[in-house]
């Protein structure tokens, strides 16, 4: 390979490393965004870590209980076209208060919804093979109450 | 530093003996794993020994004059008797390793217990079969093994490549996503050790370890059949009140057999009183330290996918009261 093909190279795998910088702790969000304006909602829709979080709460939720495709809601999330709207506060108001049977606002945490709609907003980008990738990476989680085991 | 040195070596020496080390067998896969180590160590420092003689002898006769045909003949014998050498040496390793090898897995045609564990970032989930049948017990994040018995653990992950080590019993094998490893345990001292995740599995990593009980059988099979029961039930007010707390903010990950919740992401909790420790080996069991690890698990285990529920104070303490007496 050529000097400058190197150089780009590394130039691409050092691009990725702030991809999950996050600070831990106490700065957490203990509120609601104010609006699709709130100032931390790039520290989480933008970050890799907080987004593979929402995932996982997601299925531990059972979210992908109702939103996988021929769940009994079967509502899909993935196509773009919100019903109540698609900024952050929209969709984490949509999570939050918009299954009123599931009671979500008082069952998770404020942090945790955070995630959640960080994942659900990326959710539109995914292409197939990321799908797949994400299906094959998360089979040994909990989705809602049901385990089977990584096999 | 001179008078330091016997005290630094007690420092190092003190931690062979400990209840996490692979220099204290109390088990028959330790103990021939213990066997080829010392094996190792007595080849390797024989040859380090005469490595050392020889550089010093020919140092000594540095100057000497030798006539030529002397030299090529010592130096002929010398490489015969270090060709010897190396061909013994590497022999006594290949097959002691291969002895090793085959005790390690003498056991595996014979039954055994078998015990299911996953691991999870950063926690253990541990199955017991109930004999014979398709029905497991399921804990977490402590292990408890008959004396002189075998256990077969089934090792998988649910996330990342974790390792499972729990080293007076056993070498350390890798827990792996989509695979499953298996490990035979035949610990023959009992008493309490420790296991640790070995594999660098994110944040939480050091905090990924789990206290390991070897008891007489007879103890076991009690200990088993007290972990296959349904929680017990709640008798004050104040467990009541826990418990319902519990069952709308925590059952989405936890499960308490016997109850309503019966959350699946988390370790079961059924009876996390009668436990050791908190969050895979994170802090000693108390009644206090359930609570501060309710009010803030980040705090103690920073990056846990245990979230920071907040409890009016009066829930949290009615909380932490149910899972103590969840023994
Ligand atoms: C019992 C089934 C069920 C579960 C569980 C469930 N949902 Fe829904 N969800 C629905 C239905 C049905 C709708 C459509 C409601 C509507 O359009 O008013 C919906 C709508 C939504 C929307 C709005 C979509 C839009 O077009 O604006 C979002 C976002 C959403 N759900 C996210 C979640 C998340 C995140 C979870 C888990 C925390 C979850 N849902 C759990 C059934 C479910
Ligand atoms: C989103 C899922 C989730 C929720 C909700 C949740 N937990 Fe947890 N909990 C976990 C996970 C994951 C762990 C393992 C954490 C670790 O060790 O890193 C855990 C660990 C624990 C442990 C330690 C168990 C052990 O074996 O050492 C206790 C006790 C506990 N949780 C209590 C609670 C209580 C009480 C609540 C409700 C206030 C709660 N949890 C809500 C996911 C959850
Ligand atoms: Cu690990």
């Amino acid at each position: 390979m050529k000097p400058g093909g190197i150089l780009v190279l590394l130039a691409a795998c050092l691009a990725a490393c702030s991809n999950e910088a996050r600070t831990i702790g106490p700065a957490m969000p203990q509120t609601l965004p104010s609006g699709d304006a709130d100032p931390r909602i790039g520290a989480y829709q933008e970050n890799a870590y907080q987004v593979s979080q929402g995932r996982r709460y997601f299925a531990w939720y059972g979210c992908s209980q109702c939103h996988a495709e021929g769940g009994p809601a079967d509502r899909d999330l993935t196509d773009g076209k919100w019903r109540h709207g698609g900024g952050f506060a929209q969709v984490y108001a949509s999570v939050a208060s918009g299954h009123p049977e599931q009671d979500f606002v008082r069952r998770i945490a404020i942090e945790q919804l955070w995630q959640i709609t960080a994942y659900v907003r990326d959710l539109p980008t995914h292409t197939a093979e990321k799908r797949y990738r994400l299906l094959v990476d998360q089979k040994g989680e909990a989705q809602g109450s049901s385990w089977n085991g990584p096999q | 530093m001179n008078r330091a040195s016997p005290l630094l070596a007690i420092g190092l020496l003190a931690a062979c003996s400990g209840r996490q080390s692979p220099l204290a067998p109390a088990g028959d896969q330790a103990e021939t794993l213990h066997q080829l180590f010392l094996l190792a160590l007595a080849v390797c420092g024989i040859v380090y020994l005469v490595v050392v003689a020889a550089l010093v002898w020919s140092l000594m006769r540095r100057g000497r004059d030798e006539d030529r045909d002397g030299a090529m003949r010592g130096l002929n014998r010398g490489l015969w008797a270090t060709g010897i050498g190396i061909v013994l040496g590497v022999t006594i390793l290949i097959v002691g390793s291969f002895l090793a090898d085959r005790a390690l897995f003498a056991t595996r045609g014979e039954d055994a217990l078998e015990v299911r564990i996953t691991g999870h970032q950063w926690w253990w989930r541990i199955e017991y079969r109930v004999g014979g049948t398709a029905r497991w017990i399921e804990t977490a994040n402590e292990l408890h093994l008959p004396r002189g018995r075998t256990t077969r653990v089934l090792l998988g992950s649910a996330d990342v490549i974790h390792s499972f080590w729990v080293p007076n019993v056993a070498g350390k094998i890798d827990m792996i996503p989509g695979r499953r490893n298996v490990l035979d345990l035949t610990p023959r001292q009992s008493g309490w050790f420790r296991g640790q995740c070995g594999e660098y599995c994110g944040m939480q990593h050091a905090h990924m370890a789990f206290d390991v009980k070897v008891e007489e059988p007879a103890q076991f099979e009690a200990w088993l059949a007290r972990q296959s029961r349904m929680a017990r039930p709640v008798g004050d007010s104040r467990g009541m009140h826990g418990q319902a707390v519990f069952a709308r903010t925590c059952s989405a990950c936890h499960a308490v057999r016997g109850t309503t919740a019966s959350g699946r992401a988390g370790p079961d909790l059924t009876h996390v009183g009668a436990r050791r420790s908190i969050a895979a080996g994170t802090i000693t069991m108390s009644r206090g330290a359930l609570q501060g690890w309710i009010a803030q698990p980040q705090a103690l285990k920073p990056g846990t996918s245990m979230p920071a529920i907040p409890l009016a104070p009066a829930d949290a303490d009615a909380v932490a009261h149910y899972l103590a007496g969840l023994r």
